[in-house]
């Protein structure tokens, strides 16, 4: 079953390929109808989900059995939610309206392939499989960049491209090491692999594996100061490729995070868990400082997307620290996941709406707009809601994750937590700033024809903030699927 | 379940008047119906003392309890509301925003209601947050004008960062007991970690409380239409700072230093906000520094532990504010200004004129009111905490009479004008005047049997007080109001007898505002500014010298590489060449035309990849193995 939700996509990318190039809504219908199917998948696996410790689901193949790779795929409660985030931000993505430049076939065909890709990523249970996606996912968003974007497309696309080649180059050197140092049972088989904990705690070896995987993800996370690819790769992308790439890729390093350096080497690290603290409390203040600065809408919610990770990797850290509570580890812990979802859901939502913007504005300055809240009350009162969830107000989504995240940091590194907490005041004044700028006040003569956000926009944007409201809510159905996987992770 | 309705009967009232059609003229009778409902559900909820528990997710439970000081307050909230809420509905037209302005409203109650009845931290501070949140989009009603939208993001930001330390008390709460709940930290023993809660319920109060350093934020929340002023400066919003310390101050009274700080920062604030209010010139201004001045003599007295006394302040300081904040509405709508110098409408507007004085004689706390009451309880429970605390509270009861006798008189005193267009509607009186009785009632408290009820109601103490106090207080009454009365009559009672410099000093908050845009504000926005171009020219141009150091050294490592491959394969296709050229001489044609293809093909393989070479992939992966190498570099440095 997990596998057809890669497979599906992935053929269909092939097959849409041969569309003719003038029948464009046909092609959206074709590319929605089939990035359903991962998402009706993903329904029904959360339905089958038991919540036990370890993997379900599991479907395995030998691929390179001559040196133990395999075809594996499963969930825990950790990829669930984020393969369901991913099922659902795709085929909002793929609603949402944008310019195809006259080439619909390609571009939901790269799309389609990017969902196979990022589907994978989150199912595969082999290191090597695991790479293939994150290597194939760059790929995809490459594309997607380079030809659908504005500005200086081709120059954002090809930095996002080499600079997380380079961490994934780091990857594979990561994953060799696992694979070279542990010793008789050598495989890329992470179920075994995390029941077995093969890789010694002490060591050099251990130490540079860490390092070179840590790297590779912090690129793709991203954390300061590795993320000078991301504003220049969201500003000029697609809008439904900006909510890809913050809702979906950017969790390929968080996850990654959790999935191979918290579960795979976790004494490794226990001993690597403060710096990796302290980088994600620099780039949580960091991304929100820089942020307040920025004139230009999208790039100011691209850097909010450095602090949010900031608050993921802060819990994870947490959750590494094998001396606490594991109370106070396993909520962390949560509180990172749902960040993961949360933020894709509401940064998602916002790098749509900046499309919005763009469609109409041509421009994403914000000292050009202004008083957009008289003639657009929709697109005033969507932005309104994802950008109080992205600065944590309670009820909605982010609030949930990040008042975990620091109720279980506080335990543990009570300075950290509350340097952490300035975070959540610069990005108030910052959003808060941003909405002011853009939808009160006086409305400029020039915005006299703005049109409201059109049934499509709508209609692409309604499941995310319906899901961040019932999140922020009543979070119980979420956090208990989540909590069965940090319970297992943390030992409680 | 009755503990709910609090709170869902003004989200769902929110919602319906949402749903109503901008102009509906059932968009005032059902906000006050809503409000009126929920007051009833809080008496219900309040006698029943119902709680009730709900699963967050991940084992944690959150709570709702009607307990102690909360029964009073639950009921307190609505009540106010209802009187304010009609009170905006008959003054402002639906051209104005009327929908919006009374949905926020509703919501509002409805998230008091929650940080009310909260019994654990999570819940406090879901409705905490939300509380400040909707203040943002009231004071910001008016979106189109620029400073108004300033004004609502200061007092946004300014609490905010006072909810930092709610979020450390909850954290705490956490670390010490594995939950959020206040009855767990009150069985805790874990002094540390109860340090930290107190430490941040003292920040996050003293935000929301507009108490020093954070109270000029009120200043700010002015920009709202006066109802909001009226109900945020009454029995929400600000009322949840004091609220929050009186309902924990039990479970931190083992805190050594929490009750001294409490008592320390309130009695700084009471005299601070009292000399603010004196000054100021600003009618809603004025009213903003005695609200800081009043919640700062509510705070003395639960720092002291005599919740009681702190909760029946509250209570009276939350009929009466909101009675004085609507004065002042009507008052603007006449005169059309909110300057004191220019007031003075006691012959216009008679009844209004009445109504707001029997909320200056509560502000000025003169018996038999009730406010007088509470006054005097918070006077005898600062003397309990020591003779310097009783007498900082005896000179910011003299402050009080001063600030509440000024407001009246230049007001609503006797002056020239003798009518104005835009008197009060019917509506609008009967809100005053319910405030009114609502203030009058509470003199009961004065009767026999007061001190108990007072403590039955609120779970908390009194100080036994005593005579001398309430002398004490008279004469400090009388004095003052002596005094205000020969400025109002030599005509020097707008500037209170103050030379000009001093008198704005001390009315704009001593300076505060300016120093923390100074301080705070601005070096912040500097830095943001300096990290924004430092993030484009120092970290991604440390990326892009690093890759143009990788493509040089790519660039000198392909000629390298091309020299020698291209030598290797004309070497190859030289030498097979010429050894084809040998064996033409010596062997068959056959032979030879074969072994001529192989060189040719050489030769061409070495010219394609001599092509594929200066084809960007080569620059890509020597970016790789460098960027590889540095990470290994990297790590290994580390260890």
């Amino acid at each position: 079953m997990l596998t057809t939700s890669i497979v599906v996509p992935a053929i269909a990318s092939v097959l849409i390929l041969g569309f003719p190039r003038g029948r464009e809504r046909f092609t959206r219908w074709f590319a929605f109808g089939v990035s359903l199917v991962p998402l009706i998948l993903m329904i029904v696996a959360w339905i089958r989900f038991e919540g036990g410790p370890g993997f379900e689901l599991v479907e395995s193949v030998p691929w390179i059995p001559s040196i133990g790779v395999t075809y594996q795929v499963g969930i825990d409660g950790l990829s669930l939610p984020l393969l369901a985030l991913t099922a659902l931000l795709f085929s909002a993505s793929i609603v949402f309206p944008v310019d195809l430049k006259g080439r619909a076939p390609q571009y939901f065909a790269a799309f389609l392939f990017l969902e196979a890709a990022s589907l994978g990523l989150f199912l595969a249970l082999d290191l090597i499989l695991f790479f293939v996606f994150f290597d194939l996912s760059l790929v995809g968003m490459y594309f997607l960049i380079a030809i659908w974007g504005h500005g200086d497309a081709h120059r954002s696309a090809l930095k996002f491209f080499i600079y997380t080649l380079v961490g994934s180059l780091a990857l594979l050197l990561g994953i060799l090491g696992i694979y070279l140092n542990s010793g008789d049972t050598a495989t890329f088989d992470m179920i075994k692999i995390i029941s077995t904990q093969p890789i010694p705690a002490t060591g050099l070896a251990s130490v540079l594996i860490f390092w070179a995987i840590a790297f590779a993800f912090m690129v793709k996370t991203p954390l300061a100061p590795f993320h000078t690819w991301l504003p220049p790769a969201h500003v000029d992308a697609p809008a439904p490729a900006s909510t890809i790439l913050a809702g979906v890729l950017l969790k390929m390093g968080t996850y990654g995070f959790v999935r191979i350096l918290l579960q795979v080497m976790p004494e490794t690290f226990d001993r690597f868990a403060l710096p990796i603290a302290v980088i994600a409390v620099i780039s949580i203040i960091y991304g929100a400082m820089v942020a307040m600065a920025q004139t230009n809408l999208k790039r100011l919610v691209a850097y909010t997307s450095v602090n949010h990770m900031g608050y993921v990797i802060l819990g994870v850290a947490v959750a590494a620290t094998l001396a606490a509570p594991s109370e106070a580890r396993s909520i962390a812990l949560t509180g990172a996941t749902i960040e993961m979802v949360a933020h894709g859901l509401i940064t998602g939502a916002l790098f749509l709406l900046t499309g919005s913007v763009l469609a109409r504005a041509k421009t994403y300055e914000m000292g050009e707009l202004g008083g957009l809240a008289a003639k657009a009350p929709a697109l005033t009162g969507i932005t309104l809601v994802a950008a109080f969830a992205s600065l944590g107000l309670p009820g909605l989504a982010g609030f949930v994750a990040e008042f975990q995240i620091f109720a279980g940091t506080l335990a543990v590194y009570p300075w950290l937590a509350a340097i952490g907490l300035l975070g959540i005041v610069i990005t108030a004044a910052l959003f808060l700033r941003m909405v002011q700028r853009v939808f009160l006040g006086p409305l400029p003569d020039r915005w006299s024809l703005w049109t409201d956000l059109g049934p499509w926009e709508i209609a692409a944007l309604a499941p995310m903030m319906v899901l961040i409201v019932v999140i922020g809510v009543v979070p119980a159905w979420l956090i208990d699927v989540i909590n069965s996987a940090s319970k297992f992770m943390t030992g409680g | 379940m009755t503990v709910w309705l609090p709170i869902l009967i003004p989200v769902l009232g929110s919602a319906l008047i949402g749903g109503l059609r901008r102009k509906s003229r059932l968009l005032g009778p059902i906000a006050v119906a809503s409000a009126a409902a929920t007051s009833l559900a809080a008496v219900a909820v309040a006698l029943s003392e119902s709680t009730t528990t709900w699963s967050w997710g991940g084992g944690i439970e959150l709570g709702l309890a009607a307990v102690d000081a909360g029964r009073v307050m639950v009921v307190l909230v609505p009540l106010v509301a209802t009187a304010v809420i009609a009170f905006a509905a008959s003054s402002m037209s639906e051209d104005q925003g009327l929908g919006r302005l009374l949905v926020l409203l509703t919501a509002f109650v409805g998230a008091m209601e929650l940080l009310v009845l909260a019994s654990d931290f999570l819940t406090l501070l879901i409705g905490w947050e939300l509380v400040g949140a909707t203040s943002w989009a009231l004071i910001g009603h008016d979106w189109r004008n620029p400073k108004s939208l300033i004004s609502a993001k200061e007092a946004f930001v300014t609490t905010r960062f006072g909810d930092i330390g709610l979020y450390i008390a909850a954290g705490a709460t956490f670390a010490a007991t594995g939950t959020f709940s206040y009855d767990a930290l009150a069985s805790s023993s874990d002094q540390l970690w109860l340090g930290i809660v107190a430490g941040g319920i003292i920040v996050a109060a003293a935000a929301k409380s507009a108490q020093l350093p954070f109270s000029p934020w009120l200043f700010s929340a002015m920009a709202g239409p006066t109802p909001v002023s009226a109900l945020l400066h009454s029995a929400t919003m600000v009322a949840a700072g004091g609220y929050a310390l009186i309902r924990l101050q039990p479970a931190l009274s083992v805190v050594p230093w929490f009750g001294t700080t409490v008592v320390a920062l309130g009695l700084l604030t009471a005299l601070a906000g009292g000399l603010v209010a004196y000054a100021q010139t600003d009618f809603k201004k004025a009213l903003a520094g005695s609200t800081s001045a009043q919640y700062g003599l509510m705070l003395v007295a639960a720092g002291a532990g005599f919740t009681a006394a702190g909760m029946g302040q509250l209570t009276a300081h939350a009929f009466f504010k909101a009675l004085l904040f609507l004065g002042a509405g009507v008052a603007q709508h006449a005169a059309g200004t909110l300057d004191l110098g220019k007031l003075r409408l006691g012959r216009a507007l008679p009844q209004i004129a009445v109504l707001f004085g029997i909320g200056a004689v509560a502000l000025a706390a003169v018996p038999p009111l009730g406010a007088a009451f509470s006054k005097e309880a918070v006077l005898a429970a600062a003397v309990e905490s020591g003779a310097w605390v009783g007498a900082g509270v005896v000179v910011a009861g003299i402050l009080s009479a001063l600030y509440a006798s000024r407001l009246h008189l230049l007001a609503f005193g006797r002056g020239d004008i003798t009518e104005v267009e835009a008197g009060p509607t019917r509506v609008e009186t009967v809100s005053l005047a319910f405030l009114a009785a609502a203030t009058l009632a509470l003199s009961l408290l004065w009767l026999p049997g007061g001190e108990e009820l007072l403590e039955d109601l609120t779970g908390g103490d009194l100080a036994e007080g005593k005579p001398w106090e309430l002398l004490v207080s008279l004469g400090g009454i009388t004095a003052a109001v002596a005094l205000v009365w020969t400025l109002f009559k030599r005509g020097s009672l707008v500037t209170g007898g103050l030379p000009d410099p001093v008198r704005r000093f001390m009315a704009g908050w001593f300076g505060l505002p300016a120093s923390a845009k100074h301080v705070i504000v601005d070096p912040m926005l500097r830095t943001s500014r300096g990290w924004s171009k430092g993030d484009v020219s120092v970290i991604d141009g440390a990326v892009r010298a690093l890759a143009a150091a990788a493509l040089g050294a790519s660039g000198g490592l392909r000629r390298g590489v091309e020299k020698l491959v291209d030598g290797v394969v004309w070497a190859l296709a030289g030498g097979t060449v010429r050894t084809a050229d040998m064996s033409r001489d010596v062997d068959e044609i056959g032979v030879d035309g074969a072994v001529e293809g192989v060189a040719t093909a050489i030769g061409y393989g070495g010219q394609q990849s001599q092509r594929s070479q200066s084809g960007m992939s080569h620059d890509y992966y020597t970016v790789m193995v460098v960027g590889g190498l540095v990470a290994v570099a990297v790590a290994a440095v580390w260890r």
